[in-house]
């Protein structure tokens, strides 16, 4: 008897379950599902779309696009999606090859990076065409990156393409702003100051668009170690010119820096956001009394410039 | 923090909307996660006999010089250049490996660490010489993922779709590997337990060590490839080691690895739903946690088997 009044149960809470997921999705049915790989893509998205879109992002914040690992909602996430977009230049490894193997069947997936002019990426110097992939630390240049998106999504719901071009505008504006309000907090710093140490050469782009010197203690790869002759050099450039702060990415290993700060007696300028934004809802504040959330794209730029001038002014 | 450690077990969605709702891709996944455990734990009852269980890790490591000479020949870090110096490189590490403990007094293990370190080291030293600038590993030119494995391209025969084509690739190698198994199994019986015997027999052990490391080479560099990395190295030795705990002869170890490939995939997948993580992370743990099992309780030298017979002699021999 018992087990028969359980089987029942069993059944009738998987019916209601059942049935709540299908009104789930019928109530979902008039906005697009977005699925976005990195943060910051998500981000992008979010802001493009409003509340058209519901955006689901498959790496969380801190989460190094090297080490993702699909887990198994991801998969119908992406397959459920209306539309992927992906950052593109080799960020995401083999899981973009999966994501054009998915455009290639009439999924609508687009590398947000496409809409950047060539001529603006930072090729390597000796491989041809192999480019970095850290254009967010520039928002200028990630600002080129709303046109994929806004054309993405004009497209696959032509109803409502006067509110993506508005919110595409409007965002636009917004990080031309983050990059002025970047300009602004970091005109302090002296000329001999601007330089950033940190552990990965991810700031390339940030070192352009800022006027700042960059120096990555290891190459881009992952797999690479800091060279003791290259960490010996960094520490006679640092005590050379008297640099006062180097710093740490919250998804790299701080050993290497740690080691260049007790020898070079440099102190540890604290930690940037790399290939990931911070939780969502954590407000930081700059010294010049604007807070904002690390959890949003432009947290994350302004925590990394806040950091990075108050450290070194 | 979160509240909850682990997501609330709730039968519907661990068990049920897998196969009601996402049948094909849960169908493809599981599948995919059984032919490799399968294949692998095939031929890991041999490899395991021969004291080769961590070859899977070393290829893992190996295959990074590989991956940069096949990237500075041809300048690029597409799939197929990658795969074609990643083979190169598993086929060196098992070469290398077998010379070593085949011309001198050295042990298969240390023969393995030796050469994978050293193949590594050159491997990173070519990185930070030559592409320090590129991001180069073979984490994210290379390794594959078990559940994006459901929106690979589809093969198809005859214009007709028959499934992922990662999926019939490993199909392929498995029939191979059963194919082979079958035509030499006296053979690698034979040089498996005893090469002495075979000698006077007149098999060759050698010839039949190097077979069976080749082959095993192409497989776990293209088990990589589409699954990644985790499953494979657990594969080779989990099967038939859990196997070899319960019998000793070698083809029930066979059949029991091939069962259990089939329940670490499904058991695996659904406990990877259930706690939304990876997949081919779910499987390895279910792997482990059925050879704690089968360590504790086995019929003839499990721990808890042991205690009762011993506390049996005892009453039985005390006045």
């Amino acid at each position: 008897m018992h087990a028969f009044i359980k089987v029942q149960l069993v059944f009738r809470t998987s019916l209601t379950l059942l049935a709540g997921i299908l009104f789930a999705t019928s109530y979902a049915a008039d906005t697009i599902r977005i699925a976005a790989t990195t943060t910051m893509v998500a981000d992008l998205a979010r802001s493009v779309a409003g509340d058209r879109a519901e955006v689901s992002g498959l790496m969380g914040p801190g989460v190094d696009p090297h080490l993702y690992k699909a887990t198994a909602p991801d998969i119908n996430t992406l397959q459920s999606a209306d539309v992927i977009f992906y950052n593109g230049l080799h960020l995401e490894g083999r899981l973009a090859d999966i994501l054009v193997k998915l455009g290639r069947r009439n999924k609508p997936v687009y590398a947000v990076t496409e809409s950047i002019p060539e001529e603006k990426l930072l090729e390597q110097a000796e491989f041809e065409g192999h480019y970095d992939p850290h254009v967010w630390f520039d928002p200028r240049l990630w600002a080129h990156c709303i046109e994929t998106v806004v054309n993405a999504l004009a497209e696959i719901d032509p109803d409502h393409a006067d509110g993506y071009r508005q919110r595409g505008a409007a965002t636009e504006q917004a990080y031309q702003n983050h990059y002025q309000w970047g300009i602004d907090y970091l005109a302090t710093i002296p000329e001999k100051q601007r330089v950033l140490i940190t552990s990965h050469d991810a700031y390339n782009y940030f070192g352009r668009a800022f006027d700042f010197r960059v120096i990555g203690v290891q190459g881009i790869s992952t797999q690479s170690e800091a060279g003791l002759a290259d960490m010996v050099k960094i520490i006679e450039f640092i005590k050379k010119n008297d640099i006062k702060a180097i710093f740490v990415e919250s998804s790299v290993s701080p050993a290497a820096i740690q080691r260049i700060s007790e020898a070079s007696d440099c102190a540890i300028g604290g930690e940037l956001f790399s290939d990931a934004m911070g939780l969502p809802g954590h407000i930081e504040t700059a010294a010049n009394g604007d807070s904002f959330d690390v959890g949003t794209y432009e947290g994350m730029v302004k925590a990394n410039i806040s950091t990075i001038a108050d450290a070194l002014r | 923090m979160r509240e909850h450690f682990f997501p609330d077990f709730d039968w519907h969605t661990v068990f049920v909307q897998p196969w009601a709702e996402y049948g094909d891709n849960s169908f493809w996944i599981v599948l995919m996660g059984f032919l490799v455990s399968g294949t692998c734990g095939l031929v890991g009852c041999f490899v395991i006999l021969r004291r080769m269980a961590l070859v899977g890790d070393a290829i893992s490591h190996s295959l990074l010089p590989g991956i940069t000479i096949a990237f500075l020949l041809t300048n690029s870090r597409d799939t197929l250049p990658m795969m074609l110096g990643a083979i190169a490189a598993g086929i060196t590490t098992v070469v290398l490996i077998e010379a070593i403990r085949h011309s001198s007094r050295i042990k298969p293990d240390a023969a393995i660490g030796i050469v994978f370190s050293s193949l590594f080291a050159i491997g990173i030293i070519l990185i930070s010489v030559f592409a320090d600038k590129i991001d180069l590993d073979a984490e994210c030119v290379l390794y594959g993922e078990l559940g994006f494995i459901p929106l690979q391209d589809i093969a198809m025969l005859g214009g007709v779709e028959i499934g992922p084509e990662p999926v019939i690739r490993m199909a392929i190698i498995a029939v191979i590997a059963i194919g082979l198994l079958i035509a030499f199994f006296k053979e690698m019986l034979v040089t498996s337990f005893d090469p002495g015997l075979a000698a006077s027999l007149g098999i060759n052990p050698t010839r039949y060590q190097y077979g069976l490391t080749l082959f095993l080479s192409v497989v776990i560099v293209s088990s990589f490839e589409s699954v990644g990395v985790v499953l494979v190295i657990a594969m080779i030795i989990f099967p038939g080691a859990t196997a070899l705990l319960i019998t000793d002869r070698l083809p029930k170890a066979i059949w029991l690895s091939i069962l259990f490939s089939l329940l670490y995939a499904v058991l695996g997948f659904h406990l990877a739903t259930w706690l939304e993580a990876s997949i081919a992370g779910g499987m390895t743990v279910i792997a482990g946690f059925i050879f704690g099992l089968v360590w504790m309780a086995a019929p003839k030298r499990g721990l808890l088997t042991k205690l009762v017979k011993r506390s049996f002699k005892r009453e039985t021999t005390s006045p």
